[in-house]
């Protein structure tokens, strides 16, 4: 079943808004602040590409510590199901524009878990991801040309849209949903109103809706501040 | 005429601020670069993390008393900032002294406590408790080092104490101890090591910071940079002579903002009663001390 939906765009009345977003993105790419997922043996390439060797703060690229303050989400290594959960969690808290940056195999197609049945094989299934480092484990060489391909991105993004990768999220949200459900079953639910987000920003397509987001709907109870209580 | 040249001045002194604060800013991380033999940021980095902060597409807030807070933290410098002088412009500093100065300086970790205390993350909650007693440890010392300079150079107006060093010595030459107890609140009031328990980025999540984002995050990084501008500028009407120029002004304060971020390194970190105890027995002893040979 198709619905049709009338995209709003906000109406831009600035005659520099394009020179105001061209700033904007430039300065984006100029700083990223970045919260890494360690969750393999790729965590162990990060410091030296932090640190005196490779120095990644020169690119502007810096470490943060919560989602909130985060641009880019780095995924080192292999994700289990259990972490898929976090891992998606902590990308929907994030603010938007955001990147994701899969490190090693294990995240670009499984790895050496392939076989494994506790871990998640492909990344780009669950949440949209910007830029794929392969290897295993990639040296921080190519860490830091994977940050700097990132970079290009977002600068040139007017061209060759390749730096908004987290519209995706947001257009085709039924398939990332569909198959975080194969996963964790029917009643998976994050506290963050993606469809709601959608709609605020304007990147609702036909394909944001589907049988998974009815599925949701269905199981979706909602969300309560939580009850503050003294044991 | 007069009041064009008042409004001119008061919006002058904070722009002023904003940009030697970032030069700041890009200062301290170019010197903890160095310190770790990396190249660090490049020049305009402050600036650039300030427009994509803002620039975001998500903003988050909390509530209404966390608009406030923001506003509160970055308004409280802009208050302090036109009373600070600087050379050629006195805003309104003839009229507020060096007490109010102390008192605006109060109004940003309040209105930083207000903002966070609605995020109602308990990292936060954490984080901004723990800021609020290392702000009771570190003012006991700084309110004794301007009550000190204040007795001394018999003002409470900086334009006053500037006048007094110009024509006499430097308040660091006659008045060494109670330099000392500054510099110590110094490292207290700028949150540097070993006084940073409530920042700790790994073990609470950068406490008062951790559910700001976007512009609110910007709001933070601008209320930095004008926070390095106050103490270095302020420690240097206080004990340095001030300046005739901006030439003579800045590198003074730059020196000043320069010192704890160096010898930052050294030190492990304070657990919060430490801080209040290390705080409120050496910085508080020197300067009572020093009050005692100015009294």
């Amino acid at each position: 079943m198709k619905k049709e939906l009338k995209i709003k765009q906000k109406e831009r009345t600035n005659p520099l808004a394009h020179v105001f977003d061209d700033f904007i993105r430039f300065c984006q790419s100029k700083s990223l602040f970045m919260l890494h997922y360690c969750t393999g043996c790729g965590a162990i390439e990060l410091p030296p590409a932090m640190t005196s060797r490779f120095d990644m703060e020169r690119l502007g690229i810096q470490p943060m510590v919560t989602p909130r303050q985060a641009d880019i989400l780095l995924i080192t290594g292999y994700v289990s199901i259990k972490t898929l959960k976090r891992v998606i969690l902590t990308y929907e808290q994030m603010q938007s524009p955001k990147y994701v940056i899969g490190i090693c195999s294990c995240t670009v197609n499984g790895g050496m878990y392939w076989q494994s049945y506790a871990t998640a094989k492909k990344l780009n299934e669950y949440m949209p991801v910007d830029v794929y480092i392969a290897g295993c484990m990639p040296r921080p060489e190519a860490v830091m040309a994977g940050l700097q391909r990132l970079k290009d991105n977002i600068r040139n993004d007017k061209k060759e849209h390749k730096g908004s990768a987290w519209k995706d999220y947001f257009k085709r949200y039924d398939y990332y949903l569909g198959n975080q459900q194969a996963l964790f079953g029917e009643d998976w639910q994050t506290p963050t109103d993606i469809i709601a987000e959608a709609k605020l920003y304007g990147l609702e397509t036909e394909e944001t809706y589907g049988k998974h987001t009815k599925l949701l709907e269905k199981h979706q109870t909602p969300l309560l501040p939580q009850e503050m209580r003294i044991k | 005429m007069n009041a064009l040249h008042l409004m001119a001045e008061l919006i002058f002194m904070p722009l002023i601020a904003f940009i030697v604060g970032m030069m700041m800013v890009l200062m301290m991380r170019k010197i903890s670069a160095r310190l770790q033999r990396r190249i660090g940021p490049p020049f305009f980095q402050p600036l650039y993390d300030i427009v994509k902060l803002y620039g975001k597409d998500t903003q988050i807030s909390h509530g209404l008393i966390h608009d406030i807070g923001i506003i509160m933290a970055v308004g409280g410098y802009i208050g302090a900032e036109i009373l600070l002088p600087v050379p050629g412009m006195e805003g309104i500093a003839a009229k507020g002294g060096v007490i109010t100065l102390s008192y605006f300086l109060m109004i940003p970790s309040l209105g930083m406590a207000l903002g966070v205390g609605q995020c109602a993350n308990p990292n936060g909650s954490i984080g901004i408790s723990r800021a609020l007693t290392a702000m009771l440890a570190y003012d006991i010392p700084f309110i004794l080092v301007v009550f000190g300079a204040a007795w001394h150079y018999q003002s409470t107006s900086l334009i006053g104490m500037i006048e007094y060093q110009q024509v006499h010595q430097w308040g660091i030459v006659e008045m060494p101890l109670l330099a000392i107890a500054g510099l110590f609140a110094l490292q207290g009031m700028l949150g540097k090591q070993p006084f940073e328990i409530y920042i700790a980025p790994a073990e609470i999540a950068t406490g008062p910071m951790v559910e700001m984002s976007g512009k609110y995050m910007g709001g933070l990084f601008v209320m930095q940079t004008f926070q390095l501008y106050t103490a270095g500028v302020l420690y240097a009407s206080l004990f340095l002579g001030g300046g005739t120029s901006f030439l003579t002004l800045l590198p003074k304060a730059f020196l000043v903002v320069a010192l704890p971020m160096s010898i930052a390194f050294m030190f492990p970190r304070y657990k919060t009663e430490d801080v209040i105890r290390i705080l409120w027995k050496w910085p508080v002893m020197l300067g009572l001390i020093s009050l005692a040979f100015i009294l």
